[in-house]
């Protein structure tokens, strides 16, 4: 079906005819109400000068109450004493009437003291005519003075009423634009939008809005609602299959387009109040970056000024009134251009930090590919050439010789193999998958594991490495893998960075952390060159290898590495909830620690019964039974 | 449905049957040990041949699952070496294949990250793990390992009324402990875990295999326990507590007694 805003909405002047076949009923649990004044001043204040919108026929009546109690007040005094300018009393009653309810009952009152002073009191009574001609003139300066008199006092009201309406506005879109400002994320700046939009425009009749953001499709997708309480169900409305078309049409055409529901009153089943359905495109100088879709009572439509327009021609109402809608339809428009700029400007940040993402990780690429190709090459490269020798026909090796070829190859071959594994853990840590496989541990067999692992690699032997854990410890939770490759991590480093026969200390106890909670402190101490102060914090970035080492007892060129080591390390370590830091004071060597979180409730209070569990079998293999 | 017996506690006659049948069940017989090995790269191949040859072992090379399968039952193997990942079959499925009808002593091979598949291929009757990159001196003494196990299994050597490996001496007689010539002191529970862990030393044990012989199959999940039961037993034997040479602990998988000497 072609939907068209201007057919689409019917206007409040004509509800009932031609519903609209979908109409839905929607239960409300009760009507927004307007809270009361509770003191009498307030009451009097209300009564005397009422809210500029009270609707017109009790501005008019008071017009007519008002005349005719000044024509009473006027032949009280009369009967008393004769006063010539008598009928300056109704003057104050224009006044009254033009400050509280405007031009049109000001302008009524002007019109029915100029009539019923001339009929009641200037001779002959109970006519029309006048005698004396004098009399004329002030029957008609009376006129003319209540008619100016309550135009410019109306004039007056309106713009002081303007203007502070106009401040009111400002103030807020000024606060919308701090709410925008301040927002952290896109959902909560929307969610706060959605929210703020409920409550700026429900005293002009707005119960129920959603914010809806085109997907890749540019399709509308709701991301935030707010309803006013009692009618959270409204939303739903907004979301329904039937009407979603009209939000597809108000974000394809970057028109408003409206509809009526129909909602059932919870208080009485029987009756319906018909309300409005609006998708107002919001329009960034470039494009519609949204829709939002607001649900309120019929009056709500004046916000949107196509909509506005549609109804106009069918209103009764005076020029005051559409006055009044054109600044409240500005305003509105004026809110929505916020909101769409709002959202654009969220979805460059987006772009932004997309943009951010993809050029860090390129930078990551090319840095780990000429990382990595020089770490992969070298071990390579001496692999090859050992082995080529030994196959290098007419050549005897002597078998010192071949020993060392063949050691070459060995240590070459673990180093590639570290470096794959640490590339491997690099990539999983990326990826984010890598969530510890948390079991209970004692830290010393782990220790043990790494240790006995270097022994195996030929590493370590140059070292004291000396070992100082407690007998007595506790069960502490990690991934065995993960702490491994810490330990592991940690201890090359020591031993690549400080001399031969220097010892290396691994330690580990039970603290209590700065939370309070007891925590596993494994401290890695060597006494090598130790790092720069500087540089502590940083040498667990990524890629980051501390500058320009040189090493006072090493003959050959600074030690090689790819700078992921500590990376990985704080990066498991984090994982596990622990702490990963370094100290060091230069020339002293450095000690890496780290820690990892004891919860209170360990497995080791229930251990005891198990040694005295009597056997429950004879410990025999039942393969060895065989015998 | 029952899963398959674990760790060979439930030796079905088949199984039995099976290597009793064979025409050279090992090296106790005169000839060569025969290794075969299940892996589909050509390069670990040619290192373990080389490693097998060299120690004087047969060694036959299956580069699929369902070729070794095959060789099994044709060529009788006493030691097979298999790799988890294999082109055809998962290295867990041959291995289950292999148990339904063969005691064969099967040693796995898989990578660093794989603890999960250790275990299972352990629990399914696997008898020992080595992680790649590994030192073909490395399998070599495995491949001992499990050939002596094998051999003791089917009652070809007596067992031993002591068990030495370095300075810790087990008297089965006496149910003595001794370390460096000092006797020491274990509860009826230690000596009965130290039985059983030298009774298969060597070998690679599961937290759930030693649970189960020990303590029963009622406290096969009780892992923490028995962690702490280590730490209490290596504070007894082990010159050093924190570097045991010992009681060796396989991280993630279980402990494994220093094969004796």
């Amino acid at each position: 079906m072609a939907i068209q805003s201007d057919q689409q909405y019917k206007s409040p002047e004509a509800p009932a005819e031609g519903r609209a076949p979908d109409q839905i009923i929607l239960r409300m649990a009760s009507a927004p109400r307007v809270t009361r004044a509770s003191s009498l001043r307030l009451l009097l204040l209300r009564f005397l000068f009422p809210p500029a919108r009270i609707p017109g026929w009790k501005g008019y009546t008071a017009a007519v109450l008002g005349v005719a109690l000044a024509s009473g007040l006027i032949e009280l005094i009369g009967q008393v004493i004769h006063i010539g300018n008598i009928s300056l009393i109704y003057l104050p009653v224009v006044l009254w009437l033009a400050t509280a309810f405007g031009r049109g009952p000001a302008l009524l009152a002007s019109v029915l003291a100029f009539l019923e002073y001339d009929f009641l009191f200037i001779p002959p009574l109970y006519r029309f005519t006048v005698d004396d001609p004098t009399e004329w003139v002030s029957l008609f300066a009376l006129l003319i003075t209540a008619l100016v008199l309550g135009q410019l006092t109306a004039v007056v009201q309106e713009h002081a009423r303007e203007v502070r309406e106009s401040q009111q506005r400002t103030a807020t879109l000024y606060a919308l634009a701090q709410l925008i400002a301040s927002a952290s994320d896109q959902q909560a700046l929307l969610d706060a939008l959605a929210q703020r939009v409920l409550h700026v425009f429900a005293p002009a009749g707005v119960r129920a809005c959603a914010l809806f953001l085109p997907d890749a499709y540019k399709r509308p997708v709701l991301r935030a609602k707010a309803a006013s309480a009692g009618l959270e169900h409204a939303t739903l409305e907004l979301e329904q299959r039937e009407h979603f078309a009209l939000a597809v049409w108000a974000l394809t055409n970057g028109s408003p387009v409206g509809h009526s529901v129909h909602l059932d009153e919870a208080s009485s089943a029987s009756s319906q109040k018909e309300y409005s359905l609006i998708y107002v495109p919001l329009q960034s100088r470039r494009e519609v970056v949204g829709v939002l879709g607001i649900i309120g009572t019929v009056e709500m439509q004046r916000l949107v000024s196509r909509v506005a327009r549609a109804t106009e021609r069918t209103s009764s109402r005076g020029a005051i009134a559409t006055n009044q809608q054109n600044a409240e339809a500005a305003f509105f428009s004026a809110f929505c251009d916020q909101i769409a700029l709002a959202l654009e400007r969220a979805a460059l940040q987006q772009q932004v930090i997309h943009a951010e993402a993809l050029r860090e990780s390129n930078h990551l690429k090319d840095v780990l590919l000429g990382s990595v190709s020089h770490e992969l090459r070298t071990p390579l490269a001496s692999i090859q050439a050992a082995a080529s020798s030994l196959l290098e026909p007419g050549v005897q090796w002597s078998e010192a010789e071949q020993r060392e070829l063949l050691e070459s190859i060995t240590g070459s071959s673990a180093r590639l193999n570290r470096l794959v594994s640490n590339l491997l853990d690099l990539s999983r840590l990326e990826a984010g998958v890598s969530a510890p496989q948390k079991d209970w541990h004692f830290i010393g067999e782990v220790v043990a594991t790494v240790l006995d692992r270097l022994d195996l690699a030929g590493q370590g032997q140059d070292h004291h490495i000396q070992v100082e854990i407690p007998d007595n410890m506790t069960l502490v939770p990690m991934d065995h893998e993960q702490v491994e490759q810490v330990l592991t991590n940690l201890l090359e480093n020591a031993l690549k960075y400080s001399p031969t026969g220097s010892a290396i200390r691994v330690q580990a106890d039970v603290k209590l952390g700065p939370e309070g909670g007891k925590e596993l402190e494994v401290r890695v101490a060597d006494q090598g060159i130790g790092i720069p102060a500087a540089e502590l914090k940083t040498i667990f970035d990524k890629f980051y290898r501390v500058q320009q080492v040189r090493l006072p007892w090493a003959k050959t060129r600074p030690p090689t590495g790819t700078g992921l080591g500590l990376a990985i390390c704080a990066t498991i370590i984090q994982a596990h909830g622990g702490r990963i830091w370094a100290e060091s004071q230069q020339g002293q060597g450095a000690t890496f620690i780290f820690t990892l979180p004891i919860p209170d409730d360990g497995p080791e209070a229930a251990i005891l019964p198990l040694e005295e569990q009597p056997a429950h079998q004879p410990p025999l293999a039942p393969e060895v039974n065989v015998s | 449905m029952n899963t398959k017996p674990a760790d060979q506690e439930d030796s079905s006659l088949p199984g039995e049957r099976t290597h009793g049948g064979q025409a050279a069940p090992g090296p106790g017989r005169g000839s060569s040990a025969r290794i075969l090995v299940i892996d589909d790269e050509p390069e670990i191949w040619r290192a373990v041949r080389a490693g097998m040859t060299s120690v004087g072992f047969a060694a036959e090379w299956a580069a699929t699952g369902a070729e070794g399968i095959d060789l099994v039952a044709r060529w009788h193997p006493d030691v097979i070496i298999l790799d988890l990942t294999l082109p055809d079959l998962d290295g867990i499925e041959v291995c289950r294949r292999l148990r339904s009808w063969s005691q064969v002593p099967i040693i796995v091979l898989s990578v660093r990250e794989g603890d999960a598949d250790k275990v299972t291929a352990l629990e399914l009757g696997a008898d020992d793990y080595l992680t790649k990159p590994f030192s073909i001196a490395e399998l070599v003494a495995r491949v001992r390992v499990a050939l002596r196990h094998a051999a003791q299994r089917s009652g070809s050597s007596d067992r031993e009324a002591r068990f030495q490996t370095g300075g810790l001496v087990i008297d089965f007689e006496r149910r003595q402990v001794s370390v460096d010539g000092r006797e020491i002191h274990v509860t009826p529970i230690e000596y009965d875990l130290l039985k059983y862990l030298a009774y298969n030393a060597g070998r690679v044990l599961t937290h759930r295999a030693i649970l189960r012989a020990v303590w029963g199959p009622a406290y096969e999940n009780e892992i923490h326990y028995l962690r702490v039961f280590f730490n209490q037993l290596r504070r007894k034997i082990e010159p050093v507590p924190g570097r045991p040479r010992y009681l060796l602990t396989e991280l993630g998988i279980g402990y494994r007694l220093r094969s004796p000497d």
